[in-house]
């Protein structure tokens, strides 16, 4: 017993000497994501979390407001010249973290930097973002001209995160040092420090033009297991988390320190068919399938309520959204009749797959609905790794069907789901392996060069319906996004994911 | 002995190649990062990054090239952070080792004493306690026994910091997950082979000398005792780096566990390479320490 009773002891001492795990000093805000980006350069990575982060230290050109509506952030004001030049005017005395002022030649260099004329790789993963911009010219000190190749109607979109860098100093640090320990922008936040996946720590930017930051200190800490920051978010320890899982929601909702902010968000679900083999190349198998799924049913009852049902693929909060468009109704025997007159009277065999680990149980319910009716769905779930990846790299091959979520890179314009998922030029995403519909990819690309907004908004509304009949994929429903936030912080979920942080007050 | 040890530097050599090897086989048939770090790029421009990246050569080019350069410690640079990927690694490995390293020793520290009180007063209460926490431990997965932990002395009683590496309060969960994990195997191996050891004629022989019972235990019985706990240590090693991988995504600790899983989702070769190496030569070193060690514990074992 002598023996056996020291460890305890030992760890009862060190319980003793612990300090208290919460309090927080009052002026910092902490939040936790599941990661860190490899870097801080906002150019030089593709990754939301590293999006969120550099969002509060640098500006762009454009601001989307907590309405998501366009603001003027460093522009003050833009206008398209003609179809394919914009002019903006740039707001003056903005300065940078270290003191420098803003100019026309730091934002002609940061759309240098990432469009890298005239190279053939581009260091940026960016680029593609961009690539329609031919040049971006200084007309005097307050304008510069942006000269896309041909009409880019998402110009806009994209240059809503765009942020500006100042160009001496990152020509004078060198990218790697810039993204690594130097980045300096014109945002919110200056940095002070990064220890790799635990923490990064930004002081508010004094001479921001905006005014002070409500917080004084922001803190990002990388922390890669929900539970683990559900259980910070409990105890203080952070203050704000994002994706707070739906099982988890009532008991945030109801916690003593805590509530839960959610809104619709852009992620729209969809099972993408391949129409090239039986049997859903049969527009009437496609259809049954969409009849097949009670989506409501899978929104209450597996999703916390959290999500809207959708026609198409198209979301509602998107450029482009026709109301009109009804979605399909849950009509079990209308799907099984359909079936029958496709020429499958006793039903058919397929294999759906999905890498999309957290929404397993939604795969496999809909599997069940789907088989009720005839199409007997064997499931094939991934880990979303390499394994996955490859598969999905050789062109999705022995399948019938793929479950995944889009959620349009934040692009609030139906170009940016309709294009990935159903145009089929080489250089697209899934659409080029699933989907064959005559007549649509003309359609789609009627729709991104021009920007006469009204003939946009008729040519969607007509893939809409076109899709709507054709159903290249089950349609189901849009997200939300669900933050959970102490309560000693005030701030509301937005509906393109972003984290505004400027935005979040402390509450007394 | 010296030749003992030339043999056995040799073997790990052997091991280091043959971990490489199954490393790079399998990362190369996993996929293309290529199309991971540019998915929009055109084919044109994913093939000049591909040349840039050296992965357009022969498998068997890479390789050695591979092997040419990992012998002077450059894994090449990663393809995410762009920096060295052996700096990385070893950025990290401070932390992990840290870890698996106060796991061990409170997995001993636990071990020793509990078994041995275990067979000396065998099915007495504490015995029986013991025999119950091995059973419940082992059947425990690292991850939940974490958030357990986390739920426990975190949540409810706000007495340690869920998660984090800034202070030695946030060390203490992660070793008690990991330890909880070491403990059992070590309990019931000193528990069974001092059982073992104290029925033997030569414990009766000292005892019947009048030799003090601490003495017959703590001096003759356990030298022999101990030989199986130090083999099972050392295989306990690598295991214990390999729960230090799930350890280190529960606390958010910055270890080289978190970053190779990372690596993996990325498909970042350089680091997957740099780290699993790096843990192998750790989990063979110290293999081969336990078979020197032994020689010197136990003289009986010829050497070869």
């Amino acid at each position: 017993m002598r023996h056996g009773s020291l460890p305890l002891l030992a760890v009862l001492l060190l319980l003793a000497l612990a300090p208290s795990a919460d309090a927080q000093p009052k002026d910092t805000l902490t939040i936790a994501l599941v990661a860190h980006a490899p870097t801080l350069d906002p150019h030089m990575h593709f990754e939301r979390v590293g999006i969120l982060v550099n969002i509060n230290m640098f500006d762009s050109l454009l601001h989307r407001s907590a309405k998501l509506a366009y603001e003027p952030a460093l522009a003050t004001s833009w206008k398209a010249i003609n179809e394919t030049t914009w002019e903006f005017k740039l707001r003056k005395g903005v300065r940078f973290h270290n003191g420098d002022t803003l100019t026309a030649e730091d934002v002609k260099f940061s759309f240098d930097r990432v469009l890298e004329p005239g190279k053939t790789t581009k260091k940026s993963p960016q680029y593609g973002n961009v690539r329609a911009i031919k040049e971006v010219r200084i007309v005097d000190p307050d304008t510069i001209h942006v000269v896309t190749d041909k009409p880019f109607p998402l110009l806009l979109e994209r240059l809503v995160f765009f942020p500006i860098v100042p160009k001496k100093h990152v020509e004078k640090v060198g990218d790697d040092a810039f993204g690594a320990s130097a980045p300096i922008g014109t945002g919110p936040w200056k940095f002070v420090e990064w220890k790799r996946d635990q923490y990064i720590r930004l002081d508010a930017h004094d001479g921001y033009w905006r005014g002070k930051p409500p917080f004084k200190h922001l803190i990002v800490r990388a922390i890669p297991e929900i539970a683990t920051e559900v259980a910070e978010l409990k105890t203080g320890g952070v203050d704000l988390m994002r994706n707070v899982p739906a099982d988890l929601v009532p008991e945030l909702k109801t916690g003593p320190q805590t509530y839960v902010s959610s809104t619709p968000i852009l992620r729209v679900h969809q099972i993408e068919l391949d129409m090239r083999s039986a049997p859903f190349d049969k527009k009437l198998v496609r259809q049954a399938a969409n009849y097949a799924i009670d989506k409501q049913a899978i929104i209450q009852k597996l999703m916390g309520g959290l999500g809207q049902q959708v026609a198409t693929v198209v979301q509602p909060p998107a450029f482009g959204f026709d109301a009109e468009v009804k979605p399909y109704p849950y009509d079990p025997p209308k799907a099984r009749e359909l079936l029958a007159r496709a020429g499958y009277p006793n039903g058919v065999d397929v294999t759906l797959h999905s890498a999309s680990v957290e929404f397993r149980p939604l795969f496999e319910a809909m599997a069940q609905m789907l088989t009720e009716v005839g199409i007997r769905v064997n499931t094939r779930m991934w880990d979303p790794g390499p394994a996955w990846n490859k598969f999905f790299q050789s062109e999705g091959k022995a399948t019938n069907g793929i479950y995944f979520n889009w959620g349009n890179y934040s692009v609030f314009d139906a170009d940016a789901v309709l294009h990935p998922l159903f145009h089929t030029e080489p250089g697209g995403w899934i659409g080029k392996w699933y989907t064959r519909v005559e007549g649509l990819d003309k359609l789609i690309d009627e729709g991104r060069s021009t920007l006469n907004q009204p003939q946009r908004k008729r040519t969607y509304s007509q893939i809409q319906r076109v899709i709507h009949e054709e159903a290249p994929a089950i349609f189901l429903f849009t997200q939300y996004d669900t933050l959970g936030i102490a309560k000693r912080v005030e701030y509301a979920a937005r509906g393109d994911e972003w984290l505004w942080l400027f935005d979040a007050k402390p509450r007394r | 002995m010296t030749a003992f040890v030339v043999r056995r530097l040799f073997r790990l050599v052997v091991v280091c190649v043959g971990v490489s090897l199954v490393t790079f086989a399998i990362l190369h048939a996993s996929g293309d990062p290529v199309s991971l770090i540019m998915p929009e790029a055109p084919e044109a421009d994913r093939a000049v990054l591909r040349q840039a990246l050296g992965l357009h050569d022969p498998l068997i080019v890479q390789f050695a090239r591979f092997v040419g350069r990992a012998a002077g410690g450059d894994f090449g640079n990663s393809f995410f952070h762009r920096t060295p990927a052996f700096g990385l690694v070893m950025e990290r490995m401070p932390t992990t080792l840290t870890l698996t390293l106060l796991s061990m020793a409170l997995a001993i520290v636990v071990a020793l004493p509990v078994g041995i009180y275990g067979a000396v007063r065998r099915g007495r209460a504490v015995d029986q306690v013991a025999t119950g926490a091995v059973f419940l431990g082992q059947s425990m997965p690292v991850f939940w026994t974490g958030i357990m932990l986390i739920l426990l002395f975190s949540v409810q009683w706000r007495l340690l910091p869920v998660s984090g590496w800034d202070s030695w309060t946030s060390v203490v969960l992660p070793t008690l997950t990991l330890g909880a994990f070491t403990a059992p195997l070590l309990l019931r191996i000193v528990r069974s082979s001092m059982l073992e050891v104290i029925g033997l004629d030569y414990v009766r022989t000292a005892r019947a000398k009048g030799v003090a019972e601490w003495l017959v235990i703590g001096r003759h019985a356990l030298k022999n005792a101990a030989l199986p706990l130090v083999t099972v240590t050392g295989l306990q090693f690598g295991l214990l780096l390999g729960g230090a991988v799930i350890t280190e995504t529960v606390f958010a600790i910055p270890g080289v566990g978190r970053l190779i899983v990372g690596a993996i989702r990325q498909l970042d070769f350089p680091v997957v390479q740099a780290g699993v190496f790096m843990l192998a030569m750790i989990v063979v070193s110290v293999n081969f320490t336990v078979d020197v060690l032994y020689v010197y514990l136990n003289p009986r074992i010829r050497l070869r």
